[in-house]
């Protein structure tokens, strides 16, 4: 085991030097850092107009900078597929991958080495947005949500650079294997919801609704509490509705999503205090199955639900979405770094067309 | 098949899709010599080299590394054997030394032993002076000597290089030509394929000519090796010379940069020439082969190669 990380080590800490030798390396780096601070000074000045005067400014300012996270998440995930969709693929091109499997680190070592520094060179990207993010508690975002937001957006870079290294591995051109990461991206954080709205809608159920009402047009003929003392069975309404329920795990599996999600909901409030938490909540009350057979009673004026219990009984009765989209991310992540090693496999058998060993 | 170390093919085979690039390729390598892998363009050498060097199975026959089969063992033959490969590949932002220093740590050796190793390869292949560039600077020349010190990194007992020599200059063929001589000196077994074959003249004990993805047959070789050739031969009076050629030659006598050639069909009937001018009282200051051992032998197998 101590020899195989060793290996892994040497492979890792060669990739890192070629990696951060690199002038373009630092270029991205500075741009990522001002395009933040853009995003961040825009914010702040357009907040503290927005709330002069007004008494409850921090959770304004929550609200509005949970948008930096999802910002820098952006731009992370922009990063990424750059960093690593040719981390095999290009040595192959420029002659040094077949001189690293000629010698004694084995296949799973090289994927292993490069997925670690394709990883550490997109978390860089995280530090620098860091002071932001911290920032970000001055204007009333919780600690909490900055610890959890900071944990959530490693992962995702770690996800987004292991599906970078695999296909690498797995496609021979660079150009086209960095183009099909930032597809998978893009399928990942657009497709999902896509694939939510159309599967929903594809998926649905049929229902019947009983109705009741009031035979009496007389608005005297109530009760003391508003309830129409003569109610008659009107008939039955038949309809469809789309079952979301069948379906969002596709969201979950989204990381804007799955980062909204991760972060716990600020239990003094009744209602979603942040993006974040509007976000958690429309993704957990999808997982709800609607109601097929319901009866609706007019004459029942009285019969509204209270919302304010709903929002954290809702949170507490589903499945936290972020775990399932934790799981679905890492199954094809791993997918991906199993596939390159599989074809690092030395002797080679079997060739892609078109490809060479050195 | 024996255990006598060194590198033994035995009909081998590997083709991509419908492209037979090895069809039948048979020879052996013995240790303490430098063999020569000698064949036109295309003719399967480095699908061979990359077979030998456990990247690449072959598709049938076997491969025997000092005595391992790199596809029921790769590790263990890639212990013991060095690749040079005929890609230039090199870690760009790397200087010459971590670059040795790092391939040495990828065979497991530790920093101390891979820092001292690194040293001692840079005045080996006579890059101590560009030690600390970084190896996107170096000329193609300078990357084929560090391609030959990262293949010597682990002081393997089998050697393969695939055209070590291209880009070189003359000083550094034969510094190379010197270093694999030694190397095999040291009991190595050193399999060097080349185009340059006045070059591997110099260098190789023994050749293993390839056409076609096959070995060719040692009968052939022997017919091709023997078969008449042009004899370069100088003198200071060239007339007389010219005169005394067409009376005891038996082919036509051309002229080449001052010098006369003549076919001459053995080394036996060179032998008598050569007194019978002498005897002639004629000055003879130049008599050789015009052309290199291998080069004859493989042009000869180019031009039969059509007949059986």
């Amino acid at each position: 085991m101590t020899d195989f990380l060793t290996g892994a080590g040497v492979v890792f800490s060669l990739e890192m030097r070629q990696r951060v030798r690199g002038i373009a390396w630092y270029v991205m780096l500075g741009v990522f850092f001002v395009l933040i601070l853009l995003v961040t000074a825009i914010l702040t000045i357009v907040s503290s107009v927005a709330t002069a005067g007004a008494t409850d400014a921090s959770s304004a300012g929550g609200g509005a900078f949970s948008v930096i996270i999802y910002f820098v998440l952006l731009l992370g995930t922009l990063v990424a597929p750059a960093l690593s969709g040719n981390t095999i693929n290009g040595d192959r091109d420029s002659g040094t991958l077949a001189t690293m499997q000629v010698t004694l680190v084995s296949n799973w070592q090289i994927v292993l080495g490069k997925f670690l520094a394709a990883w550490v060179t997109a978390l860089a990207f995280l530090v620098a947005a860091l002071p932001f993010l911290i920032f970000t508690i001055v204007e009333g975002v919780r600690p909490l949500t900055i610890v959890v937001s900071v944990l959530v957006l490693a992962l995702e870079l770690g996800v987004v650079s292991a599906i970078g290294v695999g296909l690498s591995g797995l496609i021979t051109r660079p150009l086209f294997s960095i183009v099909v990461t930032y597809l998978v991206v893009a399928a990942l954080s657009v497709g999902t919801l896509i694939g939510f709205g159309l599967g929903g809608l594809l998926l649905q159920s049929p229902t019947t609704t009983r109705v009741y009402s009031s035979t009496s047009m007389d608005e005297d003929d109530v009760d003391e509490d508003g309830t129409a003392i003569e109610c008659t069975f009107e008939g039955v309404q038949r309809g469809t509705t789309p079952r979301f329920d069948r379906v969002w795990w596709l969201l979950a599996a989204n990381p804007y999503v799955l980062l909204a999600d991760a972060v716990p909901a600020d239990p003094t409030a009744d209602y979603p205090s942040d993006l974040f938490g509007s976000i958690t909540y429309g993704e957990r009350s999808a997982q709800l199955a609607p109601e097929l057979n319901s009866t609706r009673n007019d004459c029942d004026l009285s019969s509204s639900s209270d919302s304010s219990t709903t929002y954290h009984h809702t949170l507490a009765t589903t499945t936290p979405g972020w775990l399932v989209g934790l799981i679905v991310q890492l199954v094809v992540a791993a997918a991906a770094i199993l596939g390159a090693g599989l074809r690092l496999r030395t002797p080679a058998g079997r060739l892609p067309a078109g490809s060479r060993i050195a | 098949m024996t255990d006598f170390g060194g590198i033994s093919a035995r009909a081998l085979a590997r083709s991509f899709g419908s492209v037979h690039a090895v069809s039948n390729i048979s020879f052996d390598a013995l240790p303490g010599r430098v063999t020569g892998l000698i064949g036109p363009n295309g003719s399967g050498k480095t699908t061979l080299m990359l077979m030998l060097a456990s990247l690449l199975r072959p598709d049938a026959g076997q491969v025997l590394i000092s005595g391992i089969d790199p596809t029921l063992d790769p590790v263990g033959v890639r212990a013991r054997m060095g690749w040079m490969p005929d890609a230039l590949g090199s870690w760009s932002s790397l200087t010459v030394r971590s670059a040795l220093e790092t391939t040495g740590r990828l065979y497991r050796m530790d920093r101390t032993l891979a820092a001292a190793r690194a040293s001692e390869l840079l005045d080996l292949v006579g890059l101590r002076e560009l030690a600390e560039r970084p190896t996107r600077v170096l000329s193609r020349g300078q990357k084929q000597r560090l391609s030959l010190g990262r293949a010597l990194v682990h002081d393997p007992e089998v050697l393969l290089l695939d055209e070590p020599a291209s880009g070189l200059d003359p000083v550094a063929r034969l510094d190379l030509q010197r270093l694999v001589r030694s190397l095999a000196a040291d009991g190595k077994t050193v399999l060097v394929s080349s185009h340059v074959l006045a070059e591997l003249d110099d260098m190789a004990d023994d050749a293993v000519y390839v056409e076609a993805g096959a070995t060719v047959s040692v009968e052939r070789v022997a017919q091709a090796r023997s078969s008449t050739r042009l004899w370069r031969i100088r003198a200071a009076e060239r007339e007389p010379l010219r005169a005394a050629l067409l009376r005891f030659g038996d082919g036509p006598v051309t002229d080449d940069r001052g010098d006369l050639l003549l076919p001459v069909a053995s080394e036996a009937a060179a032998a008598d020439l050569l007194r019978a001018l002498v005897a002639a009282d004629l000055s003879i200051s130049a008599f050789a082969p015009a052309v290199g051992d291998l080069e004859h032998t493989f042009l000869d197998l180019n031009r039969t190669a059509d007949r059986p």
